[in-house]
């Protein structure tokens, strides 16, 4: 099989479990009452399902706990529908977004502080997501960092050269 | 609303979608919502660690909107 139909099959799988996986979160606004478009795309090699609209704050929650527990449950529903242990990411008002912007930022800033500094440097606890944007950026500044202590207060500590 | 957030997310996760159950009761303080599952499904509702129940109450905790709401997980044949 060539690359080419290898990469088709695969794209006709993530978007199979984008499919269950908005089914699931559509059923959930509509009881709820909340306004919201249900977007669809293929990132990397995970299935992307976003929520737009309107006021969706309370199924963020803070530090993105309910949005975390909604992909959690989104996961086992396509799970359940499809076979496929998927690695679908759920996003909700553009959160992860704004998110991996702000991480991003944070991971460049302390990478150079830490390079002046040149002594280790220990950061909040974050999530899986979160904890892998500042590993990205901070690999992409040249740096080392590894995640540290127990879920769920894990957290990255970003060392010198 | 809530009973009908948790029976959908619960039916949509579970092997047996049409055995899913939930019922509501008022306790001092806030509500139960009670859900009764297949015996086969109670580990799936569950989770490894509890993980998938812990899922399913911060959703709930969530819509419920600051009133205090528990989610007791059971499966279909047990008495209470």
């Amino acid at each position: 099989m060539s690359q080419a139909e290898t990469t088709e099959v695969d794209i006709t799988v993530l978007e199979q479990e984008g499919e269950v996986a908005a089914d699931y979160i559509e059923g959930l606004l509509d009881i709820a009452d909340f306004d919201g478009d249900i977007d669809m795309d293929v990132e990397g090699e995970r299935a992307l399902v976003s929520v737009v609209g309107a006021t969706l704050d309370e199924l963020v929650g803070k530090r993105g706990e309910v949005l975390e527990a909604l992909q959690e449950l989104t996961r086992l529903a396509v799970h359940r529908r499809t076979g496929n242990r998927t690695r679908l990411m759920l996003d909700i008002g553009g959160y992860r977004e704004r998110r991996r912007a702000e991480l991003t930022k944070l991971g460049e800033d302390v990478a150079a502080e830490v390079r002046q500094a040149g002594e280790p440097r220990p950061l909040a606890p974050m999530t899986p997501f979160e904890r892998k944007i500042v590993h990205d950026a901070v690999a992409a500044a040249g740096l080392r960092s590894e995640s540290e202590g127990e879920e769920p207060d894990r957290y990255v500590v970003v060392f010198p050269e | 609303m809530l009973e009908e957030a948790l029976e959908h997310l619960v039916r949509g996760i579970v092997e047996h979608p049409d055995e899913v159950r939930v019922g509501a009761r008022r306790i001092r303080g806030g509500r139960v919502l009670e859900v009764r599952v297949h015996p086969e499904d109670l580990g799936k509702v569950i989770g490894r660690s509890g993980r998938t129940a812990k899922a399913l109450r911060t959703v709930i905790g969530a819509l419920a909107g600051g009133r205090y709401v528990r989610v007791d997980l059971l499966d279909v044949n047990e008495v209470r």
